[in-house]
């Protein structure tokens, strides 16, 4: 219960975000988020699986929107929404876990609170070191391109090989 | 092992993939920043996947208990490589209950066995099999999980409590072996019995010097004989009446243990009849590995549904031997049981009922005509019982919680005022 309220706090937070970064878009994004967060909601409610990625999409759908109706400038608070949306999955992912009564030691939640704290801090850096990246005097260009194409591909084939699994 | 992934990992690597593809499409460094810690969350998840090579050894520090007793179990996990995470269950019968934590999740050292202490609370008599205890080992994050079975099966045996008896029923006829048991007969032996006159071969010892010198003739001493008896316990097994985990059967098995403990004390033979949809028996035998072979037995005994019509002629006529006193367990319930006791009867064999009452453990329905058939069926049980009682036979009512050897006085007082007619 605790930890399922725990991981809608960082999702509304997001949303929350997301719809004050543009106020003729507002709706729309609180509409998507809101859908996002009544569907993690019932993820975790009803202790079902299935729909738990279309509600971290929504959420990340949301401040897509947001963010391209604001304009170009560059946001740099976006590596904190990716962490705070992978805390919410994190969080939720574990409140399903703790769904059959198992009386783990002290050790085993402490140890997982821990990986749970490491991965979100290291996905905020992985997130401020990319928004930084762009203020870096590196230049630009095609290779620069196909660079972030091969990774691009790279990602969607490791995405494609863990469905497959 | 068999390996498993969390769901999630599709989905973020999913996400991070259309993350990394809109921020390339719409040139916006933002979407990257949010796709990359759902892309390192997937690095990580990749770089985590570690088989533990779980192993356990399973012990119970003993084979065998009485019910109510507790029995320690030990799970020693280990792992080569260790576990961030093993949740171990051990799957226990109703029972059996397990005093502490079932299931628990704990944490393994590499190369560091674990030992993982159970205590079992034997609830019920029975024969189980424990184990093997099944484990999932999962990484820190539960990115990857890895099931399997560990640690040998053991069985442990929970026996019956026995309740001390003091007051046994004395059979009709007993055997020619020697025993505790004061016979009818007039032999040689240590309780007197009557006085006669000498006849050539008596002992000078047995002469009854007083009542010789008051007759004027020599007169000598009888005595009662100290011999065996032939018990046999006849278990109806066809029906079990049950509420709030006692019922009649566990309530027949644990008269028998008490009997046949208290029976085989005392020298006799006795032997067990299972009568149900599943038919088994044992000889009648003595000593103390008879009484062992007889509580496995019950151990083993279960209500069987059945609709074959079955009497006295399926069983062997060992298992029945003459002037052996029959002990009929039963609630009473099924007829198949019923007229088999009466055929019984009738053959001329020593037949007491101990009726294990199924009463308390019915709960009347609600409503005139439930209360009706209620009414009906204890006038039919009354009826049965009357219809023993014609034909000679005791029968007393068990409820649960009496004491036994209140009804194995009931018994006793019966038999002393009533005499069983031989046709």
């Amino acid at each position: 219960m605790t930890l399922g309220v725990l991981a809608v706090v960082p999702y509304a937070g997001v949303i929350a975000y997301a719809a004050t970064r543009e106020a003729a878009i507002a709706p729309v994004v609180v509409t998507i988020g809101v859908l996002g967060l009544l569907l993690l909601a019932f993820v975790l409610v009803r202790r079902v699986t299935e729909p738990f990625g279309w509600s971290i999409a929504l959420g990340g759908l949301a401040y897509a929107i947001a963010l391209v109706a604001h304009g170009t400038h560059v946001d740099e608070a976006a590596p904190l929404v990716g962490a705070g949306l992978l805390l919410s999955g994190e969080l939720a992912t574990w409140s399903l876990d703790a769904r059959w009564p198992v009386a783990a030691d002290r050790a085993v939640v402490v140890s997982r609170a821990v990986a749970i704290g490491g991965l979100c801090l290291a996905g905020l850096a992985a997130g401020a070191l990319a928004v930084g990246l762009t203020s870096a005097p590196v230049g630009g260009g095609v290779a620069w391109t196909a660079l972030g194409a091969a990774a691009a591909v790279l990602v969607v084939a490791l995405a494609a090989r863990l469905a497959r699994r | 092992m068999t390996r498993f992934d969390s769901p999630r990992l599709p989905v973020y690597g999913g996400l991070a993939a259309i993350g990394l593809l809109a921020g390339l499409t719409l040139g916006r460094v933002e979407l990257v920043a949010v796709a990359a810690p759902f892309a390192l969350a997937c690095a990580v998840g990749a770089a985590l996947a570690r088989d533990p090579e779980l192993s356990a050894d399973f012990e119970l520090t003993r084979e065998r208990a009485l019910e109510d007793e507790e029995v320690a179990a030990t799970l020693t996990l280990s792992s080569p490589v260790g576990a961030d995470r093993v949740d171990v269950y051990l799957p226990l019968p109703e029972e059996l209950e397990a005093r502490g934590r079932n299931p628990r999740a704990v944490r393994l050292a590499a190369s560091e066995p674990r030992p993982l202490e159970l205590t079992l609370s034997c609830g019920r008599w029975g024969a189980f099999g424990l184990g093997p205890a099944l484990v999932r080992a999962s990484d820190r994050l539960g990115f990857h999980f890895w099931e399997t079975s560990v640690g040998e099966k053991q069985s442990l045996r929970v026996y019956p409590s026995v309740e001390t008896l003091h007051t046994m029923l004395a059979p009709l006829e007993a055997q020619v072996f020697v025993g505790n048991q004061v016979s009818r007969e007039r032999s040689d032996g240590i309780e007197f019995a009557d006085l006669r006159e000498w006849e050539p071969g008596d002992r000078v010892r047995s002469i009854n010097w007083r009542a010789s010198a008051r007759r004027g003739d020599l007169w000598v001493n009888q005595q009662h004989p100290e011999r065996n008896t032939d018990v046999v316990l006849f278990l109806d097994t066809f029906t079990d009446v049950r509420n709030g985990g006692r019922g009649t059967f566990d309530a027949t098995v644990r008269a028998a243990t008490s009997l046949a403990h208290r029976y085989l004390q005392r020298k006799d033979r006795v032997g067990v009849v299972s009568f149900g949809g599943f038919l088994s028996w044992l000889l009648p035998a003595s000593g103390t590995q008879q009484l062992y072979r007889l509580v496995d037995s019950l151990l083993q005994m279960d209500v069987v549904l059945s609709f074959a019509s079955k009497g006295i002629d399926v069983l062997p006529p060992r298992t029945l031997p003459p002037k052996a006193l029959v002990l009929a367990i039963t609630p009473l319930l099924d007829a198949r049981s019923a007229a088999a006791l009466l055929d019984l009867r009738a053959r001329g064999f020593d037949l007491v009922v101990i009726e294990v009452s199924p009463v308390p453990f019915v709960r009347p329905g609600r409503g005139e005509l439930a209360d009706v058939s209620y009414r009906l069926w204890r006038l039919s049980r009354e009826s049965l019982r009357l219809r023993y009682e014609q034909a000679g036979v005791p029968v007393v009512e068990w409820e649960d919680g009496e004491a036994l050897e209140v009804v194995l006085e009931e018994v006793t007082a019966f038999r002393r005022y009533a005499r069983p007619v031989r046709a």
